[in-house]
């Protein structure tokens, strides 16, 4: 990415209130995304179908993980804590798009390889619309990790071609694509300040555009691995928004698991060795 | 060493990963030749914080960017090789206590910066003897 900062670039002491808003829903968006689908991605450690898949999974989760935390630390800039980020966060509170919190299946592998690439087509076009973002704070972030990025894409592709390369494979594909492509959608549903993100030029481009760009690139690229992409104004959507905070009952189910250990531990209170005698 | 792992290792069309390119800017690395005074000895002191996992100074790594010291108060500047690493909370802390090991230095602050992104062109040649001697091909 470009090291010069746009000339009317903004740091974070100079938003007002309008604009802190509308870059928070940016930046939980982002974030968001990216550590639910690092989090449903770890559940296939050790399921994965080879050694090296598996090790390959565990390192895509980690990178999203990184970048979940690149987005996150600038919302802690605006003084957001961890814990209100995170662990303490309402989950009808989160913004994440419903494809990824979807549950997997018992060794489905091809919604795993799917949903990355699905995921991964759509992360490189939003990475790429806020590269030359007028919130330099995340300006001098997106270029790390669009370059971390392309080996995700390597990835779901090989699979992908691997996958689709016989009759039953790529049946079992085209129900995955059934399954996922409404879900995916809601990647591009906008939220209550999307005016704001581009008008202020948080985002250069609208999410309708990047929608576009989106379709265009999977369309082609899974047609010619033989599977048919549903219309996109045809298909039924699933029951909860996402971006708009509702989400399914799967999505409250993982919640609970990842904060479990975070309600657990009694922080306020110091480890001891041994337990009291009564 | 926290490098990326992340290549599809099972995928013939990347059985390795190439960390060749990239054209960092020619003030970068940065290892404080140039800095004098309390600067010059907080870079000293940064020299000696290695790499979680390898003999290596972060600062042969390329890491730091910047070091600022003003009015007792000394500002660091670094990015890391990746930005899922593990070792972050770590080096971050390393890294600040390596600073306030100065005698003028009263206070360290950390900040991690992501451009220009890290690649390794940005190794100094002598940390590329330590990866070498390490068993690392760079």
């Amino acid at each position: 990415m470009s090291e010069t900062p746009r000339s009317d670039a903004i740091d974070r002491r100079e938003l007002s209130a309008e604009q802190q808003a509308a870059v928070e829903e940016l930046l939980f968006r982002l974030a968001d995304d990216e550590f639910v689908h690092a989090e449903r991605l770890t559940e296939w450690q050790i399921y994965a179908p080879t050694l090296e898949s598996d090790l390959a999974i565990a390192n895509i989760a980690q990178d999203e993980f990184g970048h979940a935390r690149l987005w996150y630390d600038l919302l802690k800039q605006l003084g957001y804590t961890e814990p209100e980020c995170l662990w303490e966060r309402d989950p009808t509170e989160w913004t994440h798009s419903l494809l990824v919190e979807r549950p997997f299946d018992a060794g489905d592998w091809g919604d795993a390889v799917l949903r990355g690439y699905l995921y991964d087509a759509a992360e490189r076009i939003r990475l790429e619309a806020v590269a030359d973002t007028s919130y330099a704070p995340l300006a001098d972030r997106v270029g790390k990790a669009l370059e971390e990025e392309a080996y995700h894409r390597e990835h779901a592709t090989n699979w992908l071609e691997r996958l689709t390369a016989d009759d039953d494979g790529r049946a079992r594909m085209q129900d995955a694509l059934d399954e996922l492509f409404p879900a995916a959608l809601s990647l591009f549903d906008p939220g209550p300040r999307e005016d704001d993100i581009v008008a202020f030029g948080f985002r250069t481009e609208s999410l309708a555009a990047m929608r576009t760009e989106w379709l265009e690139t999977i369309g082609p690229a899974l047609e010619a691995l033989g599977l048919d992409v549903p219309d996109p104004d045809q298909v039924a959507r699933p029951n909860g928004r996402g971006r708009y905070g509702t989400h399914t009952d799967a999505w409250h189910d993982l919640y609970d698991e990842f904060t479990a250990t975070y309600r657990e531990v009694d922080f306020e209170t110091p480890a001891q060795l041994r337990a009291t005698e009564e | 060493m926290t490098m990326p792992t992340n290549a599809p290792m099972d995928a013939e069309a990347c059985t390795f990963t190439d960390f060749s390119e990239g054209d960092p800017s020619s003030e970068y690395p940065k290892t404080g030749a140039e800095a004098d005074g309390i600067e010059a000895e907080v870079w000293k002191a940064l020299y000696e914080v290695e790499d979680p996992e390898m003999p290596v100074s972060i600062v042969d790594l390329g890491l730091i960017y910047d070091v600022d010291v003003a009015d007792g108060r000394c500002d660091v500047e670094m990015t890391l090789t990746y930005t899922g690493c593990p070792a972050r909370e770590m080096l971050l802390n390393d890294v600040k206590c390596a600073a306030e090991t100065v005698p003028a230095v009263d206070e360290a602050t950390v900040e991690l910066r992501y451009t220009p992104e890290w690649n390794v062109n940005m190794v100094t040649e002598e940390g590329k003897d330590s990866l070498r001697d390490f068993g690392l091909s760079v």
